[in-house]
């Protein structure tokens, strides 16, 4: 971290003998281009370089560049090399190089144009200025550059885990190429992980909000944007859930995304809607009678269409295996079975579009039930639970091995 | 003074008795054959009170069923050969002038929707009342 404070210089200077004012402001603004360069090039500086007023103090009135350069030398950093105080050095000279040359006969020059010093000053503050957004220009570039690598390399790491796998299931018979590692399901995937990170961050500050609203007593029409916001929040997700399902809905049926324990409760690529209402709905009280019997029956419904639909999967587990089982085998020769179940295994991706269609449908049946303030209590105690399942991933990862011990630090 | 049952769901009352002990063997209500031809297709609609339209060993058409004889409605279950596909769904568009996908369901001699509607009118409650009143369900 840097603690240049170029005012602590002006203050010195000042005590100097022969101080003069725009000396001052040279001095300052080329310390602080040369700070701003430096610690853009660099920015494990030690802090120790900057700050003591004594040592600075000890030296002559600085009047070039290289000069100035020496002195941080001789402060005793180890950690700056030569190279980048010349760098520095040349970096100046070329922005500048009116500065450099007043600043190597700063008398003189100051008294032919003593008439316009207000001027100078104020060229020098534009281009300090030009300087400053040219660097931020720079740096903008390439942290864009960083993450269009960072992207890059996630896909390729992506790419990798998958071929690595294909290969393992791949046999003899099948070349690897046809099991088709293709550029548009990696990137699918990639900039589903991507999206998915963020809408967790923004899941977790709408549960913060949430959690201080309830508990400051806002009103009902605050609270229902809240409820309108958690809610298309989560069809968002939805979406994004649907248009991954189409690149690979393995990806999806596995949770490859969520952490351990959510897996653990997985039904068709997400939690059965029967098991969250049994957890929030005690959350909600108190219900009137007749909100009572509507949840119950929506509870009901519920369960029958989720039997409903893992008869369905069970009847897909039987046809795909009868058809890739079909024929002789012992040959080694199946293309043909492979190719059939293939179109079979297509009705996976439906099925995870009607799991989530009625994820989303009970939502929305909970939300009409629902009173604002219950509606709100509702989304938050189901944001908390899925926190608590994703705390109890992490601490089940690091457990010890041996008798669990729930310390504070392994509980986040 | 009770309403008197109307008489395309008499004939399918009796039709239903006459076949329950046969859906309830299978996986899933009672099948029928289709040849593809209009008015065999129409008079299907016509004469049952709930009718899935599904292809042959389709996974969908099976949760609808599954679905359905869950709440104590014994479809009409249609499954169609691939041949036959494109025919059947040309006449049951003509019927509802409409496009329509696999699995088809009909309600009371109407195109009810897909497997997304029922699901959706399951889930408010709409389906029993609708089944019922087309003399899907007894109680």
């Amino acid at each position: 971290m840097l603690f240049f404070s170029s005012s602590l210089y002006i203050s010195m200077y000042c005590l100097l003998p022969d101080f003069k004012l725009s000396n001052a402001y040279n001095f300052n603004l080329t310390c602080t281009k040369a700070a701003s360069i430096i610690s853009s090039r660099s920015m494990d500086f030690p802090s120790t370089l900057f700050v003591p007023s004594r040592t600075m103090g000890t030296y002559e009135p600085i009047h070039q560049i290289g000069l100035w350069g020496e002195n941080f030398k001789s402060i005793g950093s180890p950690n700056i090399s030569p190279s980048v105080i010349f760098d520095v050095a040349n970096k100046l000279e070329n922005e500048s190089e009116t500065t450099s040359h007043e600043l190597l006969a700063p008398s003189s020059k100051y008294d032919q144009e003593a008439s316009k010093p207000f001027d100078k000053i104020q060229r020098r503050l534009a281009q300090n200025r030009e300087a400053a957004r040219k660097s931020r220009l720079r740096k903008k570039a390439y942290v864009q550059q960083l993450e269009n690598s960072r992207l890059k390399l996630i896909q390729l790491e992506q790419e990798l885990e998958r071929a690595r796998q294909q290969c393992l299931y791949a046999g003899g018979a099948i070349e690897v190429g046809h099991l088709g590692i293709s550029g548009a399901l990696n990137s699918g995937i990639t900039a589903f992980e991507m999206e998915y990170e963020r809408w967790m961050e923004e899941q977790n500050k709408q549960i913060c909000d949430l959690r201080s609203a309830l508990n400051a007593q806002i009103s009902d029409i605050e609270l229902h944007i809240l409820v309108e916001s958690g809610m298309s929040h989560y069809l968002e997700l939805f979406r994004m859930k649907s248009s991954v399902a189409k690149a690979d809905v393995f990806y999806v049926m596995s949770g490859t995304w969520k952490t351990s324990a959510e897996r653990f409760f997985s039904w068709i690529g997400g939690f059965r809607p029967s098991e969250l209402l049994k957890v929030l709905v005690p959350q909600i009280d108190p219900l009137t009678d007749h909100q009572i019997l509507e949840v119950c029956n929506l509870k009901q419904s519920c369960q029958q269409a989720e039997d409903a639909l893992s008869q369905g999967m069970e009847k897909l587990r039987e046809t795909v295996s009868a058809t890739l089982a079909s024929g002789q085998m012992g040959q080694g020769t199946y293309l043909p079975q492979v190719a059939m179940a293939m179109e079979k295994l297509e009705a996976l991706v439906n099925f995870v579009n009607q799991a989530d269609h009625l994820r989303k449908e009970t939502l929305q049946q909970m939300s009409y039930i629902l009173t604002t303030r219950q509606a709100a209590r509702g989304l938050l105690a189901l944001g908390e639970y899925i926190q608590r399942l994703q705390a109890l991933s992490t601490v089940w990862a690091n457990r010890p091995h041996g008798p669990a011990k729930l310390t504070v630090e392994n509980v986040r | 003074m009770q309403e008197a049952i109307p008489y395309k769901s008499q004939m399918a009352a009796r039709s239903r008795l006459h076949n329950f002990l046969e859906g309830a063997v299978n996986d899933g209500g009672r099948r029928l054959v289709t040849n593809g031809s209009g008015t065999s297709v129409t008079k299907l609609v016509l004469e049952n009170a709930v009718i899935v339209f599904g292809r042959r060993g389709c996974c969908m058409c099976h949760v609808v069923n599954r679905l359905l004889l869950g709440l104590g409605v014994n479809p009409a279950v249609c499954e169609v050969d691939e041949g036959k596909e494109e025919a059947v769904l040309n006449e049951l568009s003509i019927i509802n002038s409409g496009g329509i996908q696999f699995p088809a369901v009909f309600v009371g001699g109407k195109l009810f929707g897909g497997l997304d509607r029922i699901m959706s009118t399951h889930i408010t409650g709409e389906l029993v009342p609708i089944l019922k009143e087309a003399g899907a369900l007894w109680l």
